[in-house]
């Protein structure tokens, strides 16, 4: 009960963020899908009836499976923003409205509170751009309506984009936690946070990225969850 | 022996080289309602927070109801009630949303009653938004979520530094309100000496970190004193007198702030230098405190000047 109503505060208070990442992804993908049905999908089908004399097919176009690429494009900036704008809102701005001894008075422990934040960030990410990009993808395999169905590693992209807004987050986080003297080495969290995504993106062997991003992870939670419960606030 | 809810020692606090508190040694029993005295930046939010173990102490240690601060249980602190300095609550949040969410901390003890019946006596609305109330009216807000769940102990941080007489009034109403249950503790700091004078049993004074009084209202005020000694001729320059605190003078005229000092004592230091006229001054509780951790030899900046024939 404790925890949910952690987690409910969590959500509540990053609800227009979440909202407007997930309309944001919702509106490229549908008109990017749209787009693509009078393109692709339309002609598909005239080209199996038959072409009228001097009408004119680009077949490339029409078997190209990119129908997600510009909402994945966009997936990939919505996705780092929405973990910035949540590490904000989850730890800098309770610094600034001085609502942290408030919320640390509460009859549980400081790893329940971080749990609760950690998993309103979970949430609020398969809640907006997770479920919008699934649904996407769905939409885009559906059958009869492109020649040629989204190939899975799409999906997986898209999802691979979330996982790096999460790491955006606990760098975000990280770095509001720091209480070191200057500035360049508050920011260092978020830095690290921002360099591993760059160097995450540059790799393609699946094994490796999943390693590395396990990697990753697990060093920013490690971190935060250490500075969480060792800060004096 | 009334049991010790809450006790300090040697409690010290240092931001880099500087002394935020200086061995602070305090051990306040079961149903004592205690005034935290001391100037602004004198060391008592950071005092208290390191008594809710929201900071480390570089040395000593605090417990509150026997679990030390630095480790304090999920368990004992719902028994403990906590008002921060400023009543910073989240503001998008209304007081109805405020309730249920200190409520769900609070299951077996909220008074649900007792909450509707202090937001009604403030006349607020559980429909207002946080960000929509005036200071005051978030510190009625601060204290009714601190008192519903009936805890043995309450710390106030300041709880009615920018409030208005009026308003200032009511909150202090309604901490007489949790005093008048049996049983319960309230630490509470302030530099507003009417607070103090009219709830608080027990003053504790600190200044620049170091805690200078720790005694009843009625000793403090009984022992912070000021006599005026009349002199024919100059005043002495030197005052041999143990418990002073303050020394001015004028032509022929010697006002002393002393503490802990009898009149026999004055009395046969003023015959020794040469004068047996002088007066006691009565002081309220603030003139007494603005002596006590005002510094020494404060140099005045505008002398009056008698007007010249």
């Amino acid at each position: 009960m404790r925890f949910v109503a952690l987690l409910r505060k969590e959500l509540r208070e990053s609800l227009p963020w979440l909202l407007l990442a997930g309309l944001l992804l919702l509106a490229v993908g549908t008109l990017a899908l749209r787009a693509h049905v009078p393109n692709t999908g339309v002609r598909y089908w005239q080209y199996r009836r038959g072409m009228a004399p001097g009408e004119t097919i680009d077949t490339w176009r029409l078997l190209s499976p990119a129908k997600l690429d510009l909402p994945a494009l966009w997936l990939s900036f919505i996705a780092p923003g929405l973990g910035l704008v949540l590490g904000v809102r989850h730890f800098w701005v309770p610094l600034f409205t001085r609502t942290w001894a408030f919320l640390l008075h509460r009859s549980v422990s400081r790893l329940t509170i971080l749990g609760a934040k950690l998993g309103a960030m979970v949430l609020a990410f398969v809640l907006s751009v997770g479920i919008i990009w699934t649904g996407l993808y769905w939409y885009a395999c559906r059958p009869g309506l492109f020649p040629i169905a989204e190939p899975v590693y799409v999906l997986v992209n898209g999802w691979f984009y979330i996982v790096m807004g999460m790491v955006v987050y606990l760098g975000t986080a990280l770095s509001a936690l720091s209480t070191t003297r200057w500035y360049t080495s508050r920011i260092f969290g978020l830095v690290f946070a921002l360099l591993a995504t760059l160097m995450l993106l540059s790799l393609w062997r699946p094994v490796w990225l999943l390693a590395m991003t396990a990697l990753v992870l697990a060093m920013l939670l490690a971190q935060t969850t250490s500075a969480f419960l060792s800060r004096e606030f | 022996m009334a049991e010790i809810v809450l006790e300090t020692k040697g409690l010290t606090k240092y931001y880099g080289a500087q002394p935020a508190l200086d061995h602070l040694d305090l051990r306040i029993p079961r149903g004592c309602i205690c005034g935290f005295l001391g100037r602004n930046g004198a060391g008592k939010t950071t005092a208290i927070k390191m008594m809710l173990g929201l900071l480390e102490p570089t040395a000593g240690s605090a417990s509150l109801l026997g679990c030390d601060s630095t480790d304090l249980t999920p368990a004992i602190r719902q028994r403990i009630g906590y008002v921060t300095e400023g009543h910073r609550l989240f503001r998008w949040m209304t007081i109805a949303r405020l309730e249920k969410f200190q409520q769900a901390f609070f299951p077996e003890q909220w008074d649900e009653k007792f909450f509707a019946d202090m937001i009604e006596y403030f006349e607020l609305s559980k429909k207002q938004k946080i960000k929509h109330l005036s200071n005051g009216q978030r510190a009625q807000v601060s204290l009714a979520l601190a008192l519903a769940p009936n805890p043995e102990l309450l710390i106030m941080d300041d709880p009615t530094l920018g409030l208005d007489a009026v308003i200032r009034r009511q909150f202090l109403e309604g901490m007489i309100e949790l005093i008048t249950r049996q049983g319960r503790t309230v630490l509470f700091s302030s530099h507003i000496l009417a607070d103090v004078e009219r709830v608080a049993d027990r003053i504790v004074v600190i200044d620049k970190g170091v805690l200078r009084a720790d005694c009843s209202l009625e000793q403090f005020r009984a022992s912070v004193r000021k006599v005026v000694l009349y002199f024919d001729d100059s005043v002495p320059a030197d005052v041999e007198l143990e418990g002073l605190l303050h020394c001015r003078r004028s032509e022929r005229q010697l006002e002393l702030t002393l503490v802990g000092v009898d009149e026999a004592e004055v009395a046969a230091w003023a015959k020794r230098a040469g004068t047996e006229r002088y007066d006691f001054v009565e002081m309220n509780l603030e003139d007494q405190f603005i002596e006590f951790t005002a510094p020494p030899h404060r140099r005045r900046l505008f002398q009056w000047e008698e007007a010249r024939p």
